[in-house]
Order: C-alpha cells, then sequence, then structure tokens
C-alpha cells in the first residue's frame, strides 16, 4: 500500500479514540475498502498515484470520517450510564446516609471498587470502567497521605518505598488512559475537584481529629448530594455521542459541583479560594488534552 | 450539489437498508450497488458510509459479519436484521407517502 494511503489510515487511526479491537476492525474495513477501489480505478487506466490521490478524494477528510464512525460508536446503553454512574453513586450514599464512618461499609465499598476496577481494564477498558478507576486511585493517594503522618522513621520507608510504587502505579494508569482517549482521564479525575473543594471547606489543618471529624458529620449530606451529582454528569457523558458536548457536560459539571460546595459550605470557602478551585477543575479537566497531544508528538 | 448532498444524507439510512435487504454486501459494493440503481444520482463521500453502516449496525437494523475470500482477504459482510426489516418496512411507506404529497404539489392534476 502506497504511503499517503497507510498515512490516511494512521490519521483515521489516531482519531478514532476507540477501543482496541473496534479499532482493529475500522481500520481493517477501511483497508479492504482502499484496496478494492484501487484496483478497480488501476484497471481503468489510472497510475498507482493517480488511483490513491482519487481513492483519498472519494474517501474524504480522515479527521471526518473518523469522528462521524466515533460518534457512531460512542454512545453507550442505558445499563452501562447506570454503571458508570455507581461508584459516585455510591460515595454520595456513603456520605448521604452516614455510612462512612462504618469500617464495614468503607471497606465493602474498597473491595467492590478495586474488583470492578480490575474486572473492567481485563474486559478491554469499556467507557464505564473510568469512574470506577479513579475512585479506585483514591485509596493509593489516601494512604500516601497517612504514611506521611507516621513518626519519622516510618515516613522514611514510605518515601523511598510506597511513594515510588504509587506515583509510578498514578502514572501508568493516566497514561494509559490518555492513550485511550484523553477524555476518559478527565472522566476519571472528575470527583478530584469536588474532593478538593470540601477537603479545603472541612480544614482539617491544626485541628483536632474529633473536630474535623464533627464538621465532616454537619457536611456529609451536602456532600453526599454533590457526589449524587457526579453521578447524574457521568450517566449524562455516557449517553453522549458528540465529543465537544461531553466536553461541555464535564466542564458545567465541575462549576457547578464547586458551586455547590461554596454554597453549602456557608462562607467557609472565600472568593479567592472558590476561583482558585475552578481553575484547578479546569486543569485537571483539560490538561489530559494537552498531554495526549504531546504524547502523540513524541511518540 | 451540496443541496443533493444533505438529501441524501437525510435518506441514507433507506437506501443503505434498501441495499442491504436484497443481499449481504460489503462497503464497497454498496457504493457502487447504490451508484448503478441510480443511474450515477446517488454519488458521495465514500467515507461517510462506513459511519452510517456502524451506526445502524450499533441499532440493531444490520449485523456485520466477517468473512474470508478463497484468496484469503478478509471482508465484512452486512446482513439485515429482523428489526431492520421492519424499520425498512416503516421507511419505505414514509418514502412514498413524501413522494406522493411533493408530486401532488409539484406536479397537480391537470397541469
Amino acid at each position: 500500500m502506497l504511503t499517503v494511503l497507510s498515512n490516511y489510515l494512521d490519521s483515521i487511526r489516531d482519531n478514532l479514540r476507540l477501543d482496541h479491537s473496534s479499532e482493529k476492525e475500522v481500520i481493517q474495513e477501511l483497508e479492504t475498502h482502499i484496496e478494492d477501489e484501487v484496483e478497480e480505478l488501476r484497471e481503468s487506466g489510472l497510475s498507482e498515484k493517480e488511483a490513491a490521490d482519487t481513492c483519498l478524494t472519494l474517501l474524504g477528510s480522515a479527521k471526518i470520517v473518523a469522528r462521524q464512525i466515533y460518534e457512531a460508536h460512542s454512545q453507550g446503553s442505558w445499563t452501562q450510564a447506570l454503571l458508570a454512574a455507581t461508584p459516585h453513586i455510591l460515595f454520595g450514599l456513603l456520605f448521604a446516609l452516614n455510612w462512612w464512618r462504618g469500617v464495614g461499609w468503607l471497606l465493602g465499598m474498597l473491595v467492590l471498587v478495586l474488583v470492578t476496577a480490575v474486572y473492567g481494564w481485563w474486559r478491554g477498558k469499556p467507557a464505564w470502567l473510568f469512574p470506577w478507576l479513579g475512585y479506585s486511585l483514591l485509596p493509593v493517594v489516601a494512604a500516601a497521605l497517612l504514611l506521611l503522618y507516621l513518626p519519622k522513621s516510618w515516613s522514611w520507608v514510605a518515601i523511598i518505598v510506597y511513594l515510588p510504587l504509587a506515583l509510578w502505579l498514578l502514572y501508568s494508569v493516566t497514561v494509559n488512559t490518555i492513550k485511550r482517549d484523553w477524555l476518559y482521564t478527565s472522566l476519571m479525575l472528575l470527583p478530584l475537584p469536588t474532593i478538593i473543594g470540601w477537603f479545603v471547606a472541612i480544614e482539617p489543618v491544626n485541628q483536632l481529629p474529633e473536630h474535623w471529624l464533627q464538621r465532616m458529620q454537619d457536611f456529609a449530606p451536602w456532600i453526599g448530594l454533590t457526589f449524587l451529582a457526579l453521578g447524574v454528569t457521568v450517566a449524562t457523558f455516557i449517553r453522549l455521542r458528540r465529543r465537544w458536548l461531553r466536553v461541555s457536560v464535564l466542564v458545567v459539571s465541575g462549576m457547578i459541583t464547586l458551586t455547590m460546595v461554596a454554597y453549602y459550605a456557608e462562607g467557609r470557602l472565600s472568593i479567592p479560594a472558590f476561583l482558585i478551585l475552578m481553575v484547578v477543575m479546569l486543569l485537571v479537566l483539560l490538561s489530559p488534552a494537552l498531554v495526549e497531544r504531546t504524547l502523540r508528538h513524541s511518540g | 450539489m451540496a443541496k443533493k448532498n444533505e438529501l441524501i444524507k437525510g435518506g441514507i439510512d433507506s437506501l443503505l437498508l434498501c441495499v442491504i435487504v436484497q443481499q449481504p454486501v460489503y462497503g464497497y459494493q454498496i457504493i457502487k450497488e447504490l451508484e448503478r440503481r441510480s443511474q450515477g444520482y446517488f454519488k458521495f463521500k465514500e467515507g461517510t458510509l462506513y459511519p452510517a453502516l456502524h451506526r445502524l449496525d450499533k441499532a440493531g437494523l444490520i449485523r456485520g459479519e466477517w468473512q474470508t475470500l478463497p484468496n484469503g482477504r478478509q471482508r465484512r459482510y452486512y446482513y439485515i436484521t429482523e428489526k431492520g426489516l421492519y424499520t425498512l418496512a416503516a421507511k419505505r411507506g414514509q418514502w412514498l407517502d413524501f413522494l406522493t404529497a411533493m408530486n401532488l404539489i409539484i406536479q397537480p392534476a391537470g397541469k
């Protein structure tokens, strides 16, 4: 196959952002189409280059074809939408129903999240996996933070052994997800700005643990509500076909949930802190697109 | 040409179902069949065919299956499904009603 035709198929592959098996099938189908067309054009008397150029003109822009094929595949079923929203709903219920202080509930949730994330990863990373994946990485970050509060000799162990491993895991999962589709990284990181927002609003610094827990207890219903809102966002995301609508729904949801945090935190979040959180949210949700671009140019 | 393409875009699902209902076909064959049966009228950007086929496949109106040819090459053939047959019947009815109504206006009786 001529380079120009291979480049066309590569351009489609780069813009498809489908799972590996679907991508392989799409490319194989287009490749067969191109071979059939070029063969017929050559039989009609065109040179190999003329046949390739005519074929590409008839096929149209690779980016448009890839976008349209993406839109044909992207919409998930209602079951997938519910499955994707489930970790947010469970996390929301954990707070709304005050289960968050029960070790049993926390352990049950942790096991469910980890098992589902591993199962989804093993099943070819479908779209519903990524919210689960986000929550499965939370304990990794939380454990790293807790280890830093250990006595000094132990915190060195954390820094030397645990932190590099944790960072490697986070890096590897994030890069792999970005390679699949940067939007899924944003989907994975969606709860992060809300978690940071509540963390800032509760202000655990220099306070006794009991005081901190009491404040968590006071805010628990509202924390639950913001995570239920994220569940609605994720379900909507899965049901949408167009990428620009998917990006919009994530950004708007980030704005709404942070506004909810600021409103329910009853003045504990200053205006500058709220604005910084908005910038952090935009960075968290949109920077994967830049990383994807960098990864493509470098490799 | 842009207006013609818009018309084709609006009816592409019906056109594809009409071709696939006759026999299992592959993408390139559909392009050629549409061109032949419309006497060259239906010529559109071939790349838009596959998004439409995949959309119909996802909707359960057609089913794509890979077949290995005697020369070892693989082709994806599309078959119409039970749901596709019902949809095609409904779309045919809608088109016929639409054409009748259009004809009544474009070519009024007695003119």
